[in-house]
């Protein structure tokens, strides 16, 4: 299956390991990143991506605005939190926020293939550190 | 002949990320990830690279303890610290701990490439800032540097300060003995030690006293851009 996805994360070395981890997988294309929340929202729209990866902690802008902004110029996009924060508050700000998933950046190179497969497919998938599936909340 | 690197940094992506970079560049090799420093000093006795970069904020063993140990054990070891500040205060415990290169993790997809390169030809590798402080050092005879030095507090031992790390991380006595091959008795009259040299009374008080001196590092909340990848 073919995914576009755009990789937004302030941090270039971050958004290499993220790239190189998505595009290990056949058929799945990283077609743009951006460094802060301003600059996801632009690429968004020029790019039309499938699926976003977004950090929450950014300058400028944060993810957690540029996915309120993004759901409501481009509903089919489907947006990943890729983050540091640990905490079911955030995840559940997170989802509030507009995203379909939520991934700890420690536990990344474990869940991030399937997260992100499954919201290709406008599935929820939301794991903790201790993999603490926030689904039965939703 | 090709330039062999021993990498240890707790995030597994950050690491992809490194890997990656380092990759791209001819005649370089990864030889070795590790995930915690402790991990890094033994497979650095083990596979002896030619350039081992280490995280500063890591589990069981931050990257300046071991560094310190790596060098105790062969001055040749050549680390770069990766780090997510350039405080005056890591700054001097890096150079101190025997680092000959010092990157801010922001900027190592800029500066990674070229520390390695520096090392690998016998130099050293710095941010501007520490040049500068190095710099500020030695024209004002030190002064500079210990100016911003933290209050005095009697000096740990190599082991106190791992045994203080992995107590700061919540981590028993119990599973400090394990870790470190030690009896939960000999933990025990370590930590006692430690609490009574540095008076301190509470956990909390250590947990306190591991951040303030980047033994342990801690995540910021939100709005509270630290610099670390990991945010």
């Amino acid at each position: 299956m073919t995914i576009r996805i755009l990789v937004v994360d302030d941090h270039p070395i971050v958004r290499q390991g993220l790239k190189t981890l998505l595009e290990g997988r056949e058929g799945w294309e990283v077609v743009g990143e951006a460094s802060d929340g301003m600059e996801a929202v632009e690429k968004a729209s020029e790019l039309q991506p499938d699926v976003m990866v977004l950090d929450v902690t950014m300058p400028r802008m944060n993810g957690l605005e540029a996915c309120r902004a993004i759901r409501r110029s481009l509903p089919k996009l489907e947006i990943l939190f890729v983050t540091q924060h640990d905490s079911p508050q955030m995840m559940r700000e997170a989802l509030d926020a507009g995203a379909r998933g939520y991934v700890v950046k420690s536990n990344a190179a474990r869940d991030l293939l399937e997260a992100v497969e499954a919201v290709s497919q406008h599935r929820v998938f939301t794991a903790l550190n201790q993999r603490d599936r926030v689904s039965p909340l939703l | 002949m090709k330039l062999r690197i021993l990498l240890a940094d707790d995030h597994e992506i950050v690491r992809r990320g490194l890997c990656a970079l380092l990759q791209k560049h001819e005649g370089w090799e990864v030889i070795g990830e590790c995930s915690d420093g402790r991990d890094a000093v033994e497979k650095a006795k083990q596979l002896k690279p030619d350039v081992v970069i280490l995280d500063i904020g890591m589990p069981n063993l931050n990257g300046l303890d071991a560094t310190r140990q790596l060098m105790q054990h062969d001055q040749n070891f050549k680390v770069i610290v990766l780090t997510i500040t350039d405080s005056d205060q890591v700054i001097r415990e890096a150079l101190d701990a025997g680092a000959r290169g010092f990157v801010l993790k922001s900027d190592a997809a800029r500066d990674l490439v070229s520390a390695v390169e520096a090392l690998q030809h016998r130099r050293m590798f710095f941010t501007p800032r520490v040049n500068d402080l190095v710099l500020a050092g030695f024209l004002d005879k030190g002064r500079a540097i210990s100016a911003t030095e933290p209050p005095t507090l009697p000096t740990l031992t190599a082991r106190e300060r791992e045994i203080t790390q992995l107590l700061a991380e919540g981590k028993s006595s119990k599973e400090v003995a394990s870790l470190l091959n030690l009896s939960t008795k000999t933990v025990e009259t370590h930590r006692s030690n430690i609490m009574r040299k540095l008076s301190f009374h509470s956990i909390r008080d250590l947990v306190v006293y591991a951040i303030k001196n980047n033994i342990i590092q801690i995540d910021m909340p939100v709005g509270a851009k630290n610099g670390s990848p990991a945010a």
